[in-house]
């Protein structure tokens, strides 16, 4: 029975390594995404000096935050001042467990992997808060309180933009919610779930306080809010555990939506293969509508926030669920088999 | 050394279930109302990993989802805002105290009763039953639900949107000289009505004078 | 009724549309970016850099110690000491500009009857210790001898404009 176990915990190690490994050079190299996208966005050249066309740029700005000092606040609470960020980023790196990058390549194949993600992305606030709340600062408090509010409203609309996924594939497990849009394009829950589909992309922009969301850092009024006093390593941490979150979520939305890793083409050539590559390409083209709506949208006012998650999301999410569950029980459409 | 996974699972179940005593502990006797606001946070969580070894992968899931993820980020933002004020020991009175080990003592007693007779049956003692893999508690959850059980699902749903419609409806107050704005009216303009868009002979200004002379 | 429609309109998220293909297209555009060190855009011959006292032609001095840019500097950042030199006329001893302190607004250069300090187009310059950012006279009079070709010829190009 040893061996089983440590079988188990081996395998898994290599794994999550690898995934963690992976996550962390992907938001390297989304920060400097970003910045190329917004850079062209705004008519600019973005980094171009660190590296080829800027591509060491990532390593640089690691370098540089990592050799940073922390600061603590005066009468601050050392302690979660610390957890803050590390919870921030466990969270963020524990939801990718249970998404599938390919049939078969998943790290824990549960059966409640919807729930369980949304669960883990929505405890993400918890590291917000207790920031907020340690770092003994007025900014940094109004931060925490406006980010706490915003996540739990739209988590709401979130849940059920999922429960309408739920509905359609029958299943909480994210491989056979994928498995459920085999065949081409016709067969995604894109099509029947279209509002659902842009009220789960958009909550989850507003889940990870992207612009035009970021009320919770807010430069404009509260300097940069919940992080605000924090710096080097710390700072460093708060802003990985937000690119993972925003990684996770254009991952769900191409695996809930766009049927993860089946190639849009029916047919026998290679490009209808269902591939890595293709859950790879669909969530790029996420990541990039962050930046997109980043470089093109002003912030919202916060009472304008929570009108669109309470009395414009709930409710067309609400309606959205019952015309599935006609559609799916009346069999309309091509997409329940 | 061996470990027998019947053991390992014990071990487990020993170390979480102390965690999970330890941080209910902490709950009630920490002085900082956000210590015992996140003291709960930890106790939830032992809790579902308590969950999770008796294979009830989804109630433990939607016990961090909802307690941990809404309910407790709600306490704690109250919490956060009131700025309760840290109490001392010599300002509790001690008849609070009698009264509080009295209650205790009646739950205590009530719940062995329970488990001591009229549970004593029921409980599976030696071993949990396993199910086979690929068995989806997801599935039988929701069967139970709103199979067995829809009417009293049903009935507490409404009752709690009752509950929901009754607190806001309690809460909501308009105050005279309350300047808030509805966005829903902001939004919902017509630019056409707001901006006269004139066409204009352009002005000569100095610049052009100057440019004349040169 | 109105209100109605529109609501619905806004469901199509037209207006949202709009505003992304407004920058999607710009991120195609040719970009406005000059790569500094290796390009540079040209400048004004009235362009306000470091500053420098000249000199007339035959090797001296031009600076009468007048003080009057000391009395404009809104700034404070110009220190003048005056004295009488052997051959009777009234010279600087010291002549210091702060150059933390300045503006770089140029009045100095205004207020000056002779044309001794200017401002040069030099813009790329660095102080590498504490003090050093205390032009002294000689320094820059060094400035002035070294930049007086491309001082005059700004001074030339912008003649007709004063």
């Amino acid at each position: 029975m040893i061996e089983m176990l440590e079988f188990l915990i081996l395998d898994n190690l290599v794994y999550i390594l690898a995934i963690v490994l992976g996550v962390i050079l992907t938001v390297a190299y989304l920060t400097y995404f970003e910045r190329k996208v917004i850079a062209f966005m705004h008519v600019r050249m973005g980094p171009n000096r660190v590296g080829p066309r800027g591509l060491l740029q990532p390593f640089a700005d690691v370098l540089k935050l990592l050799t940073k000092e922390i600061i603590f606040p005066k009468n601050a609470n050392k302690f979660l001042f610390l957890i803050a960020p590390i919870i921030t980023l466990a969270t963020a790196f524990a939801a990718w467990a249970v998404v599938p990058f390919d049939d078969g390549w998943v790290l824990a194949d549960i059966n409640a992997g919807l729930v369980y993600v949304l669960a883990m992305t929505s405890l993400g606030v918890y590291g917000v808060i207790i920031a907020g709340w340690a770092s003994n600062s007025k900014y940094a408090l109004l931060g925490a309180l406006r980010s706490a509010a915003q996540i739990v409203s739209y988590e709401i609309a979130m849940g059920f933009a999922l429960v309408g996924v739920l509905v359609a594939a029958g299943t909480l497990n994210l491989s056979d919610i994928v498995r459920a849009q085999e065949g081409g394009i016709v067969n995604w829950y894109i099509w029947p779930l279209l509002p659902l589909f842009f009220i789960y992309y958009i909550s989850g922009v507003a889940e990870t306080n992207r612009a035009p969301f970021d009320v919770a850092e807010g430069e404009s009024e509260i300097v940069a809010g919940f992080h605000v006093e924090y710096s080097g390593a710390a700072f460093a941490l708060f802003f990985l555990g937000e690119y993972a979150n925003m990684i996770i979520i254009s991952a769900l939305t191409a695996i809930m939506f766009l049927g993860g890793w089946y190639s849009p083409f029916t047919g026998d050539s290679w490009i209808a293969q269902p591939n890595i590559i293709w859950f790879l390409a669909k969530t790029s083209i996420f990541l990039y509508a962050y930046f997109w709506l980043r470089a093109s949208l002003p912030r919202y006012r916060y009472d304008q926030i929570m009108r669109l998650g309470w009395k414009v999301f709930i409710p067309i999410t609400i309606v959205w669920i019952m015309v599935v569950a006609v559609m799916k029980v009346y069999n309309v459409g091509p997409w329940w088999n | 050394m061996m470990i027998s996974p019947e053991l390992f699972q014990q071990l487990i179940f020993y170390v979480f279930a102390t965690f999970t005593v330890g941080s209910a502990m902490a709950v009630i006797s920490v002085k900082n109302t956000i210590y015992s606001a996140l003291f709960l946070v930890l106790c939830f969580f032992n809790t579902a990993v308590l969950w999770l070894l008796i294979e009830a992968e989804f109630l433990a899931i939607t016990l961090v989802l909802v307690y941990v993820g809404a309910v407790m980020v709600l306490f704690l933002f109250v919490v956060m805002m009131l700025d309760v004020k840290q109490a001392k020991a010599s300002q509790l009175k001690q008849s609070y105290t009698k009264a509080a080990i009295l209650i205790a003592a009646a739950m205590l007693v009530e719940l062995m009763m329970l488990f001591g007779y009229k549970l004593s049956g029921q409980i599976p003692t030696n071993e949990l039953i396993r199910q086979e893999q690929g068995y989806s508690n997801v599935q039988e959850v929701g069967m139970e639900l709103f199979t067995h059980y829809v009417y009293p699902f049903e009935i507490a749903a409404v009752v709690l949107l009752v509950a929901i419609v009754a607190a806001i409806m309690l809460t909501l107050r308009k105050r005279d000289g309350n300047k808030q704005m509805d966005a829903a009216k902001q939004i919902n303009i017509n630019p056409a009505e707001r901006v006269r868009i004139v066409s204009m002979k352009a002005e000569k200004g100095h610049g052009q004078d100057r440019g004349e002379e040169s | 009724m109105t209100k109605f429609v529109k609501y619905l309109k806004s469901l199509t998220l037209n207006e949202i549309r709009k505003g992304l293909m407004l920058t999607q297209k710009y991120f195609f555009k040719r970009k406005f970016t000059v790569r500094y060190p290796e390009e540079k855009t040209p400048k004004s011959p009235r362009f306000r850099g470091l500053h420098a006292l000249r000199r007339y032609p035959n090797g001296e001095e031009r600076c009468i110690a007048c003080k009057l840019c000391e009395a404009v500097c809104p700034a404070a950042a110009i220190t003048i000491d005056s004295d009488v030199r052997e051959d009777g006329s009234r010279r600087t001893t010291k002549y210091e500009i702060d150059l933390f302190k300045c503006i770089y607004c140029g009045f100095c250069e205004e207020s000056c009857p002779v044309d001794s300090i200017v401002e040069t187009d030099i813009h790329e310059y660095h102080f590498e210790s504490m003090g050093k950012n205390v032009m002294t006279k000689e320094q820059l009079l060094a400035i002035g001898d070294m930049y007086e070709e491309q001082i005059a010829k700004t001074k030339q190009q912008d003649a007709k404009y004063r």
